[in-house]
């Protein structure tokens, strides 16, 4: 297997956030750092905000509109029929339905926005960059692409914290 | 952290004359148009009193759900609990407009009607105010409790008081549920005797808790802006607004839910409470109570930028102090009043029982440290940050 990155392991949360802190300020960001838990200092400095949340709200405003359209197309215009002395458009009634079906589109929607973002598909090998990623261990990535005098000033502030692995 | 709060002379002077306006203007009420004045000592009374019950859900979720967030905070619910005993003098004399309020009062409806006759081994007036006696000391009782070991905990230490205070928590939570909902029965939904909807006690219940975080957001902003609450962050912030939101969703859809079924099922004992409230004034209350109760906190409260800044918090947080007061008023009027009068009669009584309610809350603010010393979780709520 070709590798095009190179990884810094960090044994503790502080001598990786150390590292981090000493390689923003030598203007190098890591291409994805991977915790065993979640730091608000890596969360803020990689600075990666989602925006999923903003598509979530406009499948729902369309999914609303979508569905309040079809069921008034459907029982308004296209077969109009009287249930129980109720009026052809049963507004409150046609609420409920679009609340259950408007969180159903929003949960697919979204699932399928963050597999094709995330690349993630059913049957997908996982790309593990360090056996001890997914363990108790702190590790950065970089990509091999960033040049050989960053990759110089990364490796030696890395290898005051943490250990460099190619 | 000691941090002491000190009511402030202007603040008391103006609660003073807050309070004169209301007494001055109900009693020009009971002289002039005493059915009216009654209606608003009712509505006041219950919008002040939600408050508290809801402040004291508040602090019961709190300790069951063993949140750090909150916990230099929480005398500020503690303090809005600390109305409750005025509150229950104030209910009690309620005994002398029963008359003018409750329909199932009157001899003459009772020998005619046979459903009124038929609740009537519920709805009489001595078991009504047996009832009252006992919700308000069961509520005055445990809260009472609470505010004790949460005091005590400053001077002691330990975590013996905060076991003690979930235990009673737990307890709270159960005795709230239940004999709010039958208080919420009794004092407003009594009013049309020949109505009920299962739902009435449960929508009244979440209105107490979303207006209750309201208040209880709103008064942390006021203490932050005068110096108080230094630690108060944009997260702090951030979870007063989840409360608010969570709450306002589940008003609305209790809200929905109560009038959709009644529509559906269109049976005439149930819909003639919508009926009698499809024109004019009323028609309007109506939407304007989902609109501001519902619609606009849902809407502006949730993107994450808004939801932790207090210059969009606080015009949704009066906003929503208002629907409470439209909630009260469109169930309360068109049975009592039977027009929508509103003057200096309603802005008058409102304004005193602020000022009385502003005054006792400021007074229990006064009595403690404003941030609890030894709370197990107040390091956690100090360094909160999401």
């Amino acid at each position: 297997m070709n590798k095009n990155y190179f990884t810094g392991v960090f044994h503790d949360e502080e001598s990786l956030v150390k590292a981090f802190d000493r390689l923003k300020e030598a203007g190098i960001k890591p291409e994805e750092v991977y915790t065993p838990y979640p730091i608000h200092a890596i969360l803020d400095g990689m600075g990666n905000k989602t925006r999923i949340t903003h598509a979530a709200f406009f499948y729902g405003l369309f999914a609303v509109i979508g569905l309040l359209s079809f069921m008034y197309y459907v029982s308004v215009i296209d077969w109009p029929l009287v249930f129980g002395g109720k009026p052809f458009n049963a507004f409150p009634s046609f609420i409920v339905v679009t609340i259950v079906a408007t969180i159903l589109v929003i949960t697919l929607a979204t699932l399928f926005t963050f597999s094709v973002r995330a690349k993630i598909f059913p049957g997908k090998k996982a790309e593990i960059v360090h056996p001890l990623a997914t363990d108790d261990k702190f590790v950065m990535l970089f990509s091999d692409t960033i040049g050989k005098e960053k990759e110089e000033i990364v490796v030696n502030i890395i290898q005051e914290h943490g250990e460099v692995e190619k | 952290m000691e941090e002491k709060f000190v009511v402030p002379q202007k603040f008391r002077l103006l609660t003073y004359g807050l309070i004169a306006i209301g007494g001055i203007s109900l009693l020009l009420g009971f002289l002039f148009d005493s059915q009216r004045a009654w209606a608003n000592y009712l509505l006041n009374n219950f919008y002040f009193v939600s408050l508290s019950i809801g402040a004291a859900f508040f602090i019961a979720i709190q300790y069951v759900a063993q949140a750090g967030w909150s916990a230099a905070f929480k005398r500020v619910p503690e303090a809005m609990v600390s109305y409750l005993p005025v509150a229950g003098v104030l209910f009690l004399l309620l005994f002398f407009g029963m008359h003018s309020l409750y329909h199932w009062t009157h001899e003459d409806a009772l020998q005619t009607d046979a459903l009124l006759q038929h609740k009537s081994p519920y709805l009489n007036t001595p078991f009504f105010f047996a009832r009252l006696i006992f919700f308000f000391g069961a509520w005055i009782l445990l809260t009472a409790a609470l505010r004790k070991f949460s005091v005590r905990e400053d001077f002691e230490g330990g975590l013996n008081y905060f076991y003690k205070s979930e235990w009673y928590s737990r307890v709270l939570i159960f005795v709230l549920a239940l004999t709010f909902s039958l208080f919420a029965v009794d004092a407003i939904m009594s009013l049309e005797p020949h109505w009920f909807s299962t739902l009435f006690a449960g929508k009244i219940f979440m209105a107490a808790v979303l207006h209750a975080s309201t208040v209880i957001a709103l008064i942390v902003i006021i203490l932050h802006n005068r110096g108080h609450f230094e630690m108060l962050n944009h997260s702090h912030l951030h979870d007063f607004t989840r409360y608010i939101f969570m709450a306002s969703i589940v008003w609305g859809y209790f809200n929905f839910a109560e009038f959709m079924l009644i529509w559906y099922a269109n049976l005439p004992e149930e819909t003639f409470f919508f009926v009698d409230r499809w024109h004019g004034a009323w028609k309007f209350l109506f939407f304007f109570n989902i609109v501001v109760n519902w619609a606009i906190p849902f809407v502006v409260l949730m993107p994450r930028m808004t939801s932790r800044s207090k210059p969009v918090m606080v015009p949704v947080i009066i906003l929503l102090m208002i629907g409470q007061y439209t909630e009260l008023y469109y169930i309360i009027w068109p049975a009592t009043v039977h027009a929508a009068k509103f003057g200096w009669l309603e802005i008058g009584s409102f304004l005193g029982f602020t000022g009385l309610f502003s005054l006792v809350v400021a007074n229990a603010l006064s009595k403690a440290s404003l941030v609890p010393k030894n709370h197990p979780y107040l390091e956690e709520s100090v360094a909160h940050h999401f």
